[in-house]
């Protein structure tokens, strides 16, 4: 129907960047018009325009940053078990690396000789 | 001529969605309001309150902290409404087809459904201070955490429409709206859609950022999360965007589960004219969609506290991971032994 | 003319090969004169995978005979029926590949041009750029399995030295040596199962091989040591533990490129389950074999992923995850063969995996050089001390949003054609895979969006200024690519991964383009 020409057909479904390109740029115009009906000007260089601290004292702007390490806190430590074994698989010893090179390969020379080919 | 038609056509779709998204997305947050007061036992703001917000918002001062990047933090909000405005455009409302049918399906919507989580969360980091950063990332923690039930269940429907119309395609929204669900299933599979109902009412309300999964925007642990250095003219348009995305949602439900129409009934009795017909339809589009909104958003607000974060990552991997593919075996176990 | 487009295969090896080794020479006289040098041998070598590309669409598998009395004279007349010589082998899928590495590697190769200034030893770094891009061309284009060797040696040698050239105190060289054990041995596992096959089939030319396979229980042995040898070298979960470190410590523009050499060996791993042993073997524990290996490459590599604190290692473990993608959709091809839901969904499935390929090396070569940039600029790659650096770094900012876009597979870009596709085919072999398959893509949203915070936004820290152009330049072709490929999805299909896709599928094609349609 509506631009079936650059239409990109999967076996199960359909998908049309460029119109969707061109409906989310009107889109955004319409909310463009929205928003530049608001008031544009604040005070600068006030109160009003530091970090939201909720009262604390923060020394630098260094220690206002979040830093890599404690972000997705609450995903790592629902899945503690599952992280708690892969971090104690990767030890980053040479040895290792080829060790389980080896163990995959007698895996798959047993499930090969098994149903490697056709009867 | 064609050529202009259709450019018209283009142009103005997403024009109409819009208004239909906005202003029955804040009719809807009115009387959620109200029945929210109600239940808890207060009178209720009146049921034009939320266009009194957003003229309000317009309003005020539109402040820029110190230490954001300001022409991500200024966007964030637009992109968000612009996106959750083009996923309409996908979905079918009351008896009329996606406006853009045929060129985007249920896997592209399900994408479009991230993007205006993303676009927000990126506000939310680019306004550089740290309550607002484990606000945004707890939103994509949240937004990690819903994926697997969901992919599951769109996944569990469309292969069971693949198996009995080989030649439909199965993640066409035209397909689950032509053939509803609860027809072509048995016993075991009428068990397993109904499961999936359910993990999806309970995805829409995360989705949506409410009770009990609202952890982004908790407003007793970090003060208001992603939205806390937001305010003005880009308050309002998140405001205009919460209640879009409403819309969006109870549609989306509507459409994979409830895509019946009101005029086949009526018109057993009484002959109807096709203006009247699409009318009652759409009207019967309405009533659904502010019941799935009620169930979503208004019951869960008031019946539930809120989750902890790790609880949530445990309770949608875990419990409703777990029933979704149960319910997903039992479409299959469905489709093999045809009860 | 037509005489000059016949010699086409053996010009895209040997051009960079040769100008490789002048290199040095030119950087005596004059550091600008090599970079035009260098530059000028990357745009040949893009031009002409390109107009080989054209060649293959127009006029079918191009094979071209080394040192043999014309271009194409595959069986001597007195050789008895065996194609004796070195044959390079290009159908579609070859070409494919060839123009993805020509593309990355000239990318990577404008980006070096600042981003490796000053550094000593310059000559010898775009010396072994230029071999390492003749070896990956000489692993795609070649028909000859002993061949296939000398040019992952060639690979692995420059990529292992490039790997170490910023010495870092030692611990660039440690990721260099590690490389370069897993690689010997990988290589080495590798000759072992071409000798078993000389020593049963007197041959080393692929077709003629598979024309000639009985399946003994030798040819099992040799299915296994190659398909795990080569996945090893594709890095792929659970012999992926050298891809953080190698990728990790590498120079910027080199990251970029070692994507494209794992892919190279993928495209071995493929061209061996389908086109060596092909439907004689069982496609379903051939098939399963990569399904299982893509599983857990795009779950293990994205949950490594999310919990790094280093940003090269980070983008490594997303390669990993990626490249599972690609195993995913080509594995559900595999299994498929020869059944009737080939048709239905098998070969789309194996276009998303290929489609795949060239997206993952367009995104991931832009991912790993704006990290390059944002180290050659901090001087540290812990995600842990930077911060603010969009108020600077703009277009470094854009860049990094636009390849973490579509590494995620959000529309419109080219990461969520090629995953539509993967998910839309694969969910008919087993609704599992596809579930996985999007739940590992929002978690690769979700541990960009971690780089995005912690290296770009937040208050701004440092003072910076934006990268230097030829930088920029490398990242715009890459991101040029990236967007044409995601608003026009239907032209990449058509014309690259179309054709790669079924000229992979079609076994007896390969063998007659050589043997000559017995």
């Amino acid at each position: 129907m509506v631009g079936a020409l650059n239409t990109y057909v999967t076996p199960s479904g359909f998908w049309n960047p460029i119109l969707w390109l061109i409906a989310f740029l009107i889109s955004l115009l319409l909310a463009y018009i929205i928003w530049s009906r608001g008031e544009k000007s604040y005070k600068k260089e006030t109160e009003q325009v530091k970090p939201f601290f909720a009262g604390n004292v923060i020394e630098s702007k260094e220690r206002a940053h979040v830093r890599a390490h404690n972000i997705y806190w609450g995903f790592v430590e629902a899945l503690r078990p599952y992280y708690m074994a892969l971090k104690r698989i990767h030890t980053g010893d040479v040895n290792d690396y080829v060790a389980w090179f080896i163990g995959v390969t007698s895996f798959m020379l047993i499930i090969y000789f098994l149903w490697g080919v056709k009867p | 001529m064609m050529y202009v038609l259709l450019a018209l056509y283009i142009i103005a779709a997403p024009f109409i969605v819009g208004a239909l998204g906005i202003l029955y997305g804040m009719v809807l947050k009115g009387i959620d309001r109200k029945l929210t007061a109600r239940m808890q036992g207060r009178v209720g703001p009146p049921l034009r309150q939320p266009f009194y917000d957003v003229l309000k918002l317009l309003e005020k001062e539109c402040i820029i902290p110190e230490n954001a990047v300001k022409w991500l933090f200024n966007a964030a909000p637009l992109i968000a409404l612009a996106a959750s405005i083009t996923t309409l455009l996908y979905l079918p409302i009351g008896p009329f087809p996606p406006l853009f049918s045929g060129n985007g399906d249920l896997i592209v919507i399900l994408y479009l459904l991230e993007v205006p989580c993303l676009a927000i969360l990126a506000g939310g980091f680019a306004a550089g201070s740290p309550y607002s950063t484990v606000g945004s990332q707890r939103e994509m923690v949240l937004m990690i955490s819903c994926e697997f039930p969901l992919a599951a269940a769109i996944i569990a429907l469309a292969w069971k429409y693949s198996s009995i119309y080989p030649g439909l395609k199965a993640f066409s929204l035209t397909t689950f709206v032509n053939n509803p669900i609860w027809n072509n299933v048995g016993v075991l599979g009428f068990i397993g859609v109904g499961i999936l109902l359910i993990v999806m009412l309970a995805l829409s309300t995360s989705g949506l950022g409410r009770l009990p999964f609202d952890i982004a925007e908790a407003g007793t642990e970090i003060s208001g999360g992603m939205l806390v250095e937001y305010t003005g003219r880009n308050l309002g348009i998140l405001y205009i965007n919460d209640a879009v995305r409403v819309v969006v949602f109870a549609t989306l439900i509507n459409a994979m589960f409830f895509p019946y129409k009101l005029s086949p009934l009526i018109a057993n009795y009484v002959a109807l004219p096709l203006a009247a017909s699409l009318t009652i339809d759409f009207l019967f589009y309405l009533f659904k969609v502010f019941l799935i909104a009620f169930v979503t958003v208004t019951l869960m607000r008031v019946a539930f506290p809120r989750y902890r974060v790790d609880d949530v990552v445990k309770f949608y991997w875990g419990i409703a991971g777990l029933a979704t593919l149960a319910a997903l075996i039992l479409i299959v176990m469905d489709t093999f032994f045809g009860w | 003319m037509t005489e000059f487009i016949h010699h086409i295969p053996a010009l895209i090896i040997v051009i960079p090969l040769l100008w490789g080794f002048a290199t040095p020479l030119i950087g005596r006289l004059s550091k600008k004169g090599m970079y035009a040098w260098v530059v000028t041998a990357l745009a040949i070598t893009e031009a002409l995978t390109i107009a080989q590309i054209y060649l293959v669409l127009t006029q079918g598998t191009q094979v071209y005979v080394m040192g043999g009395a014309t271009y194409n004279t595959t069986i001597p007349p007195d050789s008895g029926g065996i194609p004796v010589r070195i044959i390079l082998t290009v159908d579609a899928f070859s070409a494919f590949m060839a123009f993805t590495a020509a593309t990355v590697t000239l990318a990577g190769g404008i980006y070096s041009i600042t981003s490796e200034e000053g550094t000593s030893g310059e000559s010898m770094y775009y010396t072994l750029l230029l071999l390492m891009l003749s070896g990956m061309l000489g692993m795609v284009m070649t028909g000859d399995l002993f061949n296939f060797f000398v040019f992952l040696e060639i690979n692995s040698l420059a990529s292992a030295g490039l790997i170490a050239y910023r010495v870092g105190k030692g611990i660039s060289v440690e990721a260099a040596f590690k490389y370069a054990i897993i690689s010997s041995v990988g290589a080495l596992i590798y000759l072992f199962g071409v000798g078993i096959l000389y020593g049963e089939y007197d041959a080393l030319n692929l077709a003629m091989v598979a024309s000639r396979m009985q399946f003994t229980g030798l040819d099992k042995v040799v299915m296994a040591l190659f398909t795990v040898a080569l996945a090893m070298k594709a890095g792929s979960v659970p012999l992926h533990y050298w891809v953080p470190d190698a990728y990790g410590k590498a120079p910027g523009a080199i990251s970029a490129i070692l994507v494209t050499a794992s892919q190279a060996s993928l495209y071995a791993l493929f061209r061996v389950c389908f086109s060596l042993f092909g439907l004689g073997s069982n496609t379903l524990t051939t098939g399963w074999f990569l399904i299982s290996l893509g599983l857990l490459s795009m779950f293990v590599g994205v949950t490594m992923a999310l919990i790094q604190t280093d940003i090269k290692r980070l983008m490594a473990y997303h390669a990993i995850s990626q490249t599972g993608y690609m195993l995913l959709g080509v594995g559900v091809g595999l299994a498929t063969l020869g059944t009737a839901a080939f048709s239905q969904y098998g070969l789309q499935a194996m276009e998303g995996g290929i489609f795949h390929i060239i997206n993952h090396a367009m995104y991931k070569g832009l991912l790993f050089l704006t990290a390059g940039a944002v180290i050659y600029r901090l001087g540290t790659s812990d995600l842990n001390k930077m911060g603010g650096l969009a108020h600077n770094m703009k277009y470094t900012t854009v860049f990094f949003m636009i390849g973490a876009l579509s590494i995620a597979g959000i529309p419109p870009f080219n990461g969520f054609a090629s995953k539509l596709m993967i998910y839309e085919s694969t969910y008919l072999f087993n609704p599992i895979l596809s579930i996985i398959a999007i739940v590992v893509s929002v978690l690769t949203l979700a541990s960009f969006v971690k780089v995005f915070h912690s290296a770009f936004m937040g208050p701004k820290l440092y003072d910076v200024k934006e990268v230097p152009k030829a930088m920029l330049v490398g990242m715009a072709i890459l991101t040029s690519l990236i967007i044409l490929f995601g608003l026009f999805p239907n032209i990449a299909i058509q014309y690259l991964v179309g054709p790669a896709a079924k000229a992979l599928a079609n076994q007896a094609a390969y063998i007659s383009s050589v043997m000559g349609g017995a």
